[in-house]
C-alpha cells in the first residue's frame, strides 16, 4: 500500500510529502513530491540592485542563511575582480564555521527526535544555542546575520567579541565527548541507526550525494578544499566515512561540529589587522562561483548588469540529496519508523530547494522544478 | 465554578502545531529552539504536538504559497474548538520580501484563515515568540472556549 | 542506605527547593547583545526627507515617508515610519541614512563608515558645465554638501552624493543639472533611436504636403505618443526612465528634412560632385538622379548647389505636450530653412 506522511507532520520540520510504497512494515520504494515553499525568489531577485539582493538571498533557506550571501557576495566579486579584504576572509571563515556548527547540530537533534531518544535531543539543541549566542553576539541576528555584503564584512570585531566566542565554544567542547560517547555506545541508537538506510559509494555518485551525506557514503569531497581562504589560511582536510548509513551521517556531522570548531580557533588566533571592507564597482557579465554550505555544495550564476541583476540561477545541495534519499536510502529499509529518522538524517532544507515552476502551458499545469532538472 | 474549572484547564496545557505555508524555514528553527532547555516551552504547559487534529494553537509561518491555497484552510478545518492562530513572522502577516514582482505568495494569511496574534520579525527571537505566546494563547483560548459553550448552551 | 542519605540531603539543600518551586526559565534568556539590529528607532528631528532609507529597503512594504501637516508657526516634519510586519530587521536603512546625527538607528548598524555608504539609485547626477551659471542654488539646497566647487566649476562628489534630487528642483537653468539614468544604456539607446525612426518617417510620409508649403508658413501636426511609449515599455520594463528619455530625446530633437521634386529636375547634375558622402548619383539607364536616404547626411550643400529651385529644405521641431483631452502628444512644427529666404 502507499503511506502518505506530510505535509504536516510531527517527524518533518518542513512541509512535503513523502510516498512510501509498503508491504507490510518493510518500506519498498519512496516517492517525494515538493512544492510546498515555491516563492519565487530568483524572479524576484531580478532588475534589483545588488545591495538589496544580498538580503533576498538571505532569505533562500533560514537554517544556512549565511553561506547563501557569502556566495552571492563572492560570486559578484568574481565578476568584478575583487577579494575581500584577509581580516574580512577571516572573519567569514568564522561566521560560516559557527553556522556550520548550529545548522549540524540541528540536523543530528532533529534525528534524534525522530529516533524518539530525547536526552540526546535536549542537550545537543542546549549546545546549538551557544553556537547562536556567538552569531547573534557577532552579526546581531540569530538566523538572518545580515553580516555580509559585496566586498567584505559590515561590522570589525574585536577582542571582547572573540573571547566571547571562544567561551561560548568551549562550553560547546566540554559535553561534546560525552555526547559522542553517548551516541556511539547507546543500545537504542545502535538499533535505529547502524545499518539503516545504506547509501553505497556508487550509489551516492549516481545520486549526485553531496555533503556531509556524500561524505558519510565514502565522497572524499569537500569544496572548502578548494575555497582561497581554506586552502592558503587554514589546516583543513575533509573528514570522511565509509558506512553510509544513518548511523555514519549523524556521526560524521558530530566530527565536523568539532573540525569547525578547530577552524574557528585557528581564524580567532591568527586574526590579521587590516580593513574589512572594500569599495566594488560591480561591471556587466557573468560569473559563478560555488561553496561548501552545511548540506554540500551551493551554486550560484549570475548575470549583472551594472549594478543590477540581470539573472540569477541557484543549485542548492538539499536538492540532490532528498533525491538520493528517496532513491537509494529509502529503498529497503524495514520499518516506517525508521524511514522517517533515515529521511530526517539526510538533513534535508525544502527551503533551498523550490525555486524555479515551470508552467505547461498546453495544460495549464504548473510544477516545481530544480534548475538541475530543467538544464 | 464549571466554567472556572475549564478556563484553568484550557489554559494550562496548550497543544501547538506549526504549519509551515511555505516560507524560508527561519522562523521554524527559532520555534525549534524554542523547544531547548535554555527556552523549555514545555515548562509553560505547551507541547509542541504538530498535528492539526489535536492542536488548539496553529503557529503558523510563512506566506501562503500556491499549494497551500486549499490545504491551509483543510487544516484550520480540522483543527478541534477553541482554537486560536498565531502568525509567527513577518511572512504571514504581509508577505516579507516576497510579496513584490516576481514573487508567487498569496499572503497574508489572515485573507484564508482568521489571525488572533501576530508576531513581528524576521525572523521573531525565541524569547520574543515566547513572551507573545504566553500572554496571547491561554486568555484567548478561555474566551473563545467561553464563548463556545454559551453557543452550544 | 547511603544513597537515602543522599538524597535526603539533596532534596534538603535550599537551591533544589528553589529551583523546583520557582521552575522557570532565567530572565537572560530575553537579553539582547549590543548589537542586536531591533526595528529601526527613528528619530524625526534628523530627518532630512532625502528618501533614501526608502529606495534602499529590500523589503517592499517596511519603510514609509511620511509627513505631518502644517500648523501655524512651522511647517510639517518629514520623517520616516517602520512597519513592524513588513521590516527584515537587516539594518541597511541606518546603514545608508545620509543626516547627521542619523535619523534611524538600529544596533551598531549606524556607525557604519561612511565611505561605503551606497545608495542604491537609478540615477546619477551631474552638473552640466556648459549651461552652468554658477548661482550655487544647488549647494544652498544640497542637505548633505555633496555639490563642491573646485576652480570655479561646480562638481557633484559621488560618494556624498544621496541621489535625492533637490538640486534638479532648484536649479534655475534648464538642462544644467542633469539626472541620467546610468544602467540599461544599451536599452535607452533602443529606445531613442525607436523615438527618432518613428518621427523621421512620420515626417517623410508628409512631403507631398511640405512641397507646397510656402516659404514663411509654419506645417503643424500632431502625433500621438501613446504607442511610442508602449512600444518602448516593450524594450525597458520602467515607464520612469522611458518617460523620461523620450521626452529628453523628442524635446532635443531637430530633424533636417529634404525633399526632391522629380518632375523639375532639369537632369544638370551639378549636385553629383558636391555632395560629400556620394548620397547622390545619376542613373543612366532610366535618367534621372537618385539619392540614397541612407547615405544623406542632410548638410543642404546641394540644396544650396541647385540652381532651379527642386530641392527642398526644411526644419521639424518637436515638443511633447498634453492635449485638451489629456491626452499626451508630440506637436511637430516643420519650416522652411532660413537659408530658403536668403536665396530667394
Amino acid at each position: 500500500m502507499i503511506l502518505p506522511i506530510g505535509p504536516i507532520h510531527p517527524g518533518l520540520k518542513e512541509p512535503l510529502r513523502l510516498k512510501l510504497q509498503t508491504q507490510g512494515e518493510k518500506v519498498i520504494k519512496a516517492e517525494i513530491d515538493y512544492g510546498y515553499v515555491h516563492r519565487g525568489i530568483e524572479k524576484i531577485m531580478e532588475g534589483k540592485t545588488w545591495q538589496k539582493c544580498i538580503y533576498l538571498s538571505e532569505r533562500i533557506c533560514g537554517i544556512c542563511s549565511y553561506e547563501h550571501t557569502q556566495t552571492f557576495a563572492e560570486t559578484l566579486e568574481t565578476i568584478s575582480g575583487v577579494r575581500a579584504p584577509l581580516r574580512a576572509q577571516y572573519l567569514r571563515v568564522i561566521t560560516n564555521e559557527l553556522d556550520r556548527i548550529q545548522s549540524h547540530l540541528l540536523a543530528n537533534s532533529t534525528f534524534f527526535k525522530t529516533l524518539d531518544h530525547e536526552t540526546l535531543f535536549m542537550h545537543v539543541l542546549a549546545l546549538r544555542e551557544y553556537a547562536m549566542d556567538s552569531l547573534e553576539l557577532l552579526t546581531g541576528n540569530r538566523v538572518n546575520l545580515g553580516w555580509n555584503v559585496v566586498g567584505g564584512v559590515r561590522m570589525d570585531a574585536d577582542e571582547r567579541h572573540f573571547n566571547a566566542i571562544l567561551e561560548n565554544l568551549k562550553k560547546i567542547e566540554d559535553g561534546f565527548d560525552r555526547h559522542i560517547a553517548l551516541f556511539e555506545e547507546a543500545p537504542i541508537v545502535a538499533l535505529r541507526a547502524k545499518g539503516v538506510g545504506v547509501m553505497t559509494k556508487e550509489e551516492a555518485i549516481k545520486g549526485h550525494a553531496v555533503g556531509p551525506i556524500g561524505r558519510a557514503s565514502g565522497l572524499k569531497h569537500d569544496l572548502r578544499e578548494e575555497h582561497y581562504t581554506y586552502k592558503d589560511e587554514f589546516d583543513f582536510k575533509p573528514i570522511w566515512r565509509k558506512e553510509g548509513d544513518n548511523y555514519a551521517r549523524t556521526l560524521n556531522r558530530f566530527y565536523e561540529v568539532e573540525q569547525s570548531i578547530d577552524l574557528v580557533k585557528q581564524a580567532i588566533e591568527n586574526m590579521p589587522k587590516g580593513d574589512i571592507r572594500t569599495p566594488v564597482d560591480i561591471p556587466s557579465g557573468y560569473g559563478e562561483w560555488r561553496n561548501e554550505a552545511p548540506r554540500g555544495e551551493v551554486r550560484y550564476m549570475a548575470e549583472t548588469n551594472g549594478d543590477l541583476i540581470k539573472h540569477i540561477s541557484i543549485r542548492t545541495p538539499s536538492i540532490m540529496n532528498i533525491d538520493s534519499c528517496a532513491k537509494y536510502m529509502l529503498k529497503d529499509v524495514a520499518t516506517v519508523a525508521d524511514a522517517v529518522a533515515t529521511y530526517a538524517s539526510s538533513d534535508p532544507c525544502i527551503a533551498c530547494t523550490e525555486r524555479v515552476a515551470i508552467t505547461d502551458i498546453d495544460t495549464g499545469k504548473s510544477a516545481v522544478k530544480d534548475f538541475f532538472e530543467v538544464k | 465554578m464549571l466554567k472556572k474549572l475549564k478556563d484553568i484547564v484550557r489554559k494550562s496545557s496548550i497543544h501547538v502545531c506549526i504549519v509551515n505555508c511555505g516560507g524560508c524555514n527561519g522562523c521554524d528553527v527559532e520555534l525549534v529552539a524554542l523547544l531547548s532547555p535554555r527556552y523549555d516551552l514545555e515548562q509553560y504547559g505547551i507541547y509542541v504536538h504538530n498535528n492539526p487534529r489535536e492542536a488548539d494553537v496553529l503557529l503558523v509561518t510563512g506566506a501562503v504559497t500556491e499549494q497551500w491555497r486549499d490545504n491551509l484552510r483543510r487544516i484550520y478545518a480540522k483543527t478541534p474548538e477553541p482554537k486560536i492562530v498565531v502568525a509567527v513572522g513577518n511572512c504571514p502577516q504581509s508577505g516579507d520580501v516576497f510579496a513584490q514582482e516576481g514573487g508567487r505568495v498569496l499572503a497574508p494569511v489572515s485573507d484564508f484563515i482568521p489571525v488572533d496574534a501576530a508576531i513581528p520579525g524576521c525572523p521573531p527571537r525565541p524569547s520574543e515568540i515566547l513572551e507573545a505566546v504566553l500572554t496571547v494563547a491561554p486568555g484567548a483560548l478561555a474566551a473563545k472556549g467561553r464563548a463556545q459553550d454559551a453557543r452550544k448552551d | 542506605m547511603s544513597s537515602l542519605i543522599w538524597y535526603i540531603y539533596e532534596f534538603a539543600r535550599k537551591t533544589w527547593i528553589d529551583g523546583f518551586f520557582d521552575a522557570k526559565s532565567k530572565e537572560d534568556i530575553a537579553h539582547k547583545p549590543d548589537r542586536f539590529r531591533d526595528f529601526p528607532n527613528v528619530i524625526k528631528e534628523n530627518c532630512i526627507g532625502c528618501g533614501s532609507c526608502t529606495a534602499s529597503c529590500p523589503s517592499p512594504n517596511a519603510i514609509k515617508l511620511i509627513r505631518d501637516s502644517d500648523s501655524e508657526e512651522s511647517v510639517g516634519l518629514t520623517y520616516p515610519i517602520i512597519n513592524k510586519s513588513s521590516c527584515i530587521r537587516c539594518g541597511f536603512c541606518a546603514e545608508v541614512c545620509p543626516s547627521t546625527p542619523k535619523t534611524l538607528e538600529c544596533g551598531e548598524n549606524h556607525f557604519i563608515r561612511e565611505e561605503f555608504n551606497i545608495i542604491p539609485s537609478k540615477r546619477k547626477y551631474t552638473v552640466d558645465d556648459y549651461l552652468c551659471i554658477r548661482c550655487k542654488k544647488c549647494m544652498d539646497a544640497c542637505e548633505v554638501g555633496a555639490i563642491e566647487e573646485i576652480d570655479d566649476r561646480l562638481l557633484v562628489n559621488q560618494s556624498k552624493c544621496i541621489s535625492c534630487g533637490k538640486c534638479l528642483e532648484t536649479c534655475p537653468v534648464k538642462g544644467a543639472m542633469k539626472g541620467v539614468f546610468v544602467n540599461n544604456l544599451e536599452e535607452q539607446k533602443k529606445i531613442i533611436n525607436l523615438a527618432v525612426n518613428t518621427l523621421e518617417e512620420y515626417i517623410e510620409s508628409k512631403q507631398d504636403a511640405l512641397i507646397q508649403l510656402g516659404t514663411d508658413k509654419l506645417f503643424l501636426d500632431e502625433l500621438k505618443f501613446k504607442p511610442i511609449f508602449d512600444k518602448s515599455l516593450s524594450i525597458l520594463n520602467d515607464g520612469e526612465v522611458v518617460h523620461e528619455v523620450l521626452e529628453d530625446a523628442i524635446n532635443r530633437l531637430k530633424i533636417r528634412i529634404i525633399t526632391w521634386d522629380g518632375d523639375d529636375c532639369k537632369k544638370c547634375q551639378m549636385c553629383i560632385p558636391d555632395c560629400p558622402t556620394g548620397a547622390i548619383s545619376f542613373a543612366s539607364d532610366n535618367d534621372t538622379i537618385v539619392r540614397d536616404k541612407e547615405k544623406c547626411l542632410r548638410c543642404s550643400i546641394c540644396y544650396q548647389t541647385c540652381p532651379f529651385g527642386v530641392i527642398k529644405y526644411f526644419l521639424a521641431k518637436f515638443n511633447l505636450d498634453t492635449n485638451d483631452n489629456d491626452e499626451e502628444v508630440i506637436h511637430i512644427s516643420v519650416k522652411a530653412s532660413q537659408l530658403a529666404e536668403r536665396r530667394a
